[in-house]
């Protein structure tokens, strides 16, 4: 069996989920194996009935203690079905928390990790994979034997379509003293914008050339009129303009829209890993010198506080 | 008590990088101590400024990681236990190696990176602590020891963050905002000299090669346009240009 962990937000598969069901379809393919699902929660029945759709049989872990997210009651529930299955591979999104239960998993499995997995080759004996590495500026192969745990990064493999009923089959799983070590105290919302970052088809983002958190009145604007969302460095969310939700690089979130345009960003490597898939990138600075043109189709030497305001007016003649 | 932080020695993301025969060729690259274990060694040393006790370093990688070993050291640290191995390794294989020295170490608190910044890997924090069955808590922002039995942590999620309870010892990970790592002082860096780097070859920790093998290794560079244009004069002129090529060349507006 291949088993593939399938993400949701309650109430059906995230895209992540959608994602990683069609990398376990190559992989049970290339095995000649059925694909099993597995989804964790509390009051999940409705995801249930729509994550069969996509899965030969779905394991359903729903509890109230699996109300809240921890590593360890993840990487338990995980196993459990792994066991149970045989699974000689298990597939999950490369999401924060995905990543992080998935190298619990494989350590416990005794099995090759692959993170963050681009592309699979699989055949009977091994799995090979295409990854970023060296914060995104290579393009990795890596092999894998049977057992193997791959996480699957987002917005890389196409979304699965549902495939007809599935098996529906409850999973219990016994939580031991690992499991009870870590408490949930409180939980903190995202602030939902209109469009997700992450999935946003053009993103505007402001560096420290802004200049100031009001100066990003203009970056909305523009954003909103692109029908795009509103990214940050590194250097804004630490000076307090912007909530750490929006900012793009390394420690924030990797982007890949078709439109990328970066306003008074110095374009620091550890931003760069952030954003440099993106289709077109579009920069504009006043140093000439400043890295991030390097990564620019098209981009303007100028004061941001001018440039902006007349690339407004010009899109806005532009959709009249 | 004892804090520990786990640390890699990675090329400086400035740093250009060579490929040679499919692999990647690090012996001109500047190499530094990662970024995101900064964190981790500043994370300990607040610790045991706070509470008293050992600041100790744990370090896997080949003979150059030193360095970074001394970076760690002359920033506060107290001493470093470091586990050589050359050639390939995965985040998997290194945690079973340095679980064995964490398990002899008996430390309260483990910090280590959230990522790491030539794997580009989240997994060493987590599986350090799988293969110790602790448990752990990943990209850190927030952490207040309660006292030597549990920790009060905040740590972001895919969407939005939770604060956590944990019992201890356990292993976290850190999280940009976490602290703001020191720089070595040249006193410090002097001391660093003569503070003790206890060396284990990973052969002793049963290390026999990699689970995941790297096949090829090749530099990814998206060719861009660099249409700049010059808006230092007029710069009305430019704007409009730039939406038009936006427009009707990349057709992406």
């Amino acid at each position: 069996m291949v088993l593939v962990f399938i993400d949701h937000d309650g109430k059906k598969p995230k895209k992540g989920g959608l994602e990683a069901i069609t990398r376990a379809r190559e992989l049970a393919g290339a095995l000649g194996v059925p694909v099993a699902g597995l989804v964790v929660g509390s009051g999940i029945g409705e995801v249930a009935e729509e994550a069969k759709k996509y899965v030969d049989t779905l394991y359903v872990v729903d509890a109230p203690e699996f109300a809240d997210y921890t590593a360890e009651k993840w990487t338990a529930a995980a196993h459990t079905a792994a066991q149970k299955t045989g699974a000689k591979a298990v597939v999950a999104p490369a999401s924060r928390t995905g990543r992080t239960w998935t190298a619990r998993l494989a350590a416990r499995m005794d099995a090759g990790l692959l993170e963050d997995v681009l592309e699979l080759e699989p055949s009977a004996e091994a799995v090979v994979a295409k990854r970023y590495t060296f914060l995104n500026r290579v393009l990795e192969k890596q092999k894998a034997a049977y057992p193997v745990v791959i996480s699957i990064k987002p917005n890389t493999a196409p979304l699965a379509e549902p495939a007809g009923e599935g098996q529906v089959e409850a999973l219990e799983v016994a939580l031991g003293e690992l499991e009870q070590k870590v408490q949930v105290l409180e939980k903190i919302q995202e602030e939902k914008k209109r469009v997700s970052l992450t999935e946003a088809p053009v993103v505007v983002t402001g560096g420290r050339g802004m200049g100031s958190a009001e100066a990003f009145k203009l970056v909305e604007e523009l954003a909103d009129l692109l029908g795009g969302a509103v990214g940050a460095t590194r250097a804004v969310v630490d000076a307090g303009w912007r909530p750490y939700a929006e900012q793009v690089g390394q420690t924030g979130k990797t982007v890949q829209p078709n439109l990328y345009i970066a306003l008074g960003v110095s374009g620091a490597v550890q931003h760069q890993a952030g954003m440099n898939k993106s289709k077109v990138v579009v920069a504009v600075n006043k140093d000439p010198d400043a890295p991030i043109f390097k990564e620019t189709d098209y981009g303007i030497v100028g004061d941001v506080h001018q440039v902006l305001p007349a690339m407004i007016e010009a899109v806005k003649k532009l959709k009249d | 008590m004892k804090f520990v932080a786990i640390i890699r020695q990675v090329p400086d993301g400035e740093a250009k990088l060579k490929e040679e025969g499919g692999r990647i060729d690090l012996s001109g690259a500047t190499m530094i101590l990662d970024q995101m274990d900064e964190y981790a060694v500043e994370e300990i040393i607040q610790l045991k400024e706070k509470h008293g006790g050992e600041a100790v370093i744990v370090a896997f990688g080949p003979e150059r990681t030193k360095e970074a070993i001394r970076t760690a050291l002359a920033m506060g640290a107290d001493r470093a236990v470091f586990v050589k191995h050359e050639g390939d390794a995965d985040p998997i294989t290194e945690a079973r190696a340095l679980a064995q020295v964490l398990k002899e170490e008996a430390p309260t608190v483990v910090f280590t990176g959230g990522q790491q910044a030539d794997w580009d890997s989240y997994a060493l924090g987590p599986a350090v602590a799988e293969a110790l069955g602790w448990p752990s808590v990943a990209w850190t922002t927030q952490f207040e020891l309660l006292d030597e039995t549990k920790a009060k942590a905040k740590h972001d999620l895919d969407e939005g963050a939770q604060v956590v309870e944990v019992a201890l010892p356990a292993v976290f990970t850190t999280q940009q905002g976490l602290n703001e790592p020191r720089y070595p002082t040249l006193p410090g860096i002097m001391k660093a000299k003569k503070k003790e780097i206890k060396e284990i070859p990973a052969e002793e920790l049963g290390v026999r090669g990699a689970k995941v093998e790297i096949l090829s290794q090749e530099i990814v560079q998206i060719e861009r346009k660099q249409k700049i244009l010059d808006g230092t004069k007029e710069p009305e002129k430019a704007a409009e240009e730039l939406v038009k090529l936006l427009h009707e060349e990349a057709k992406v507006i």
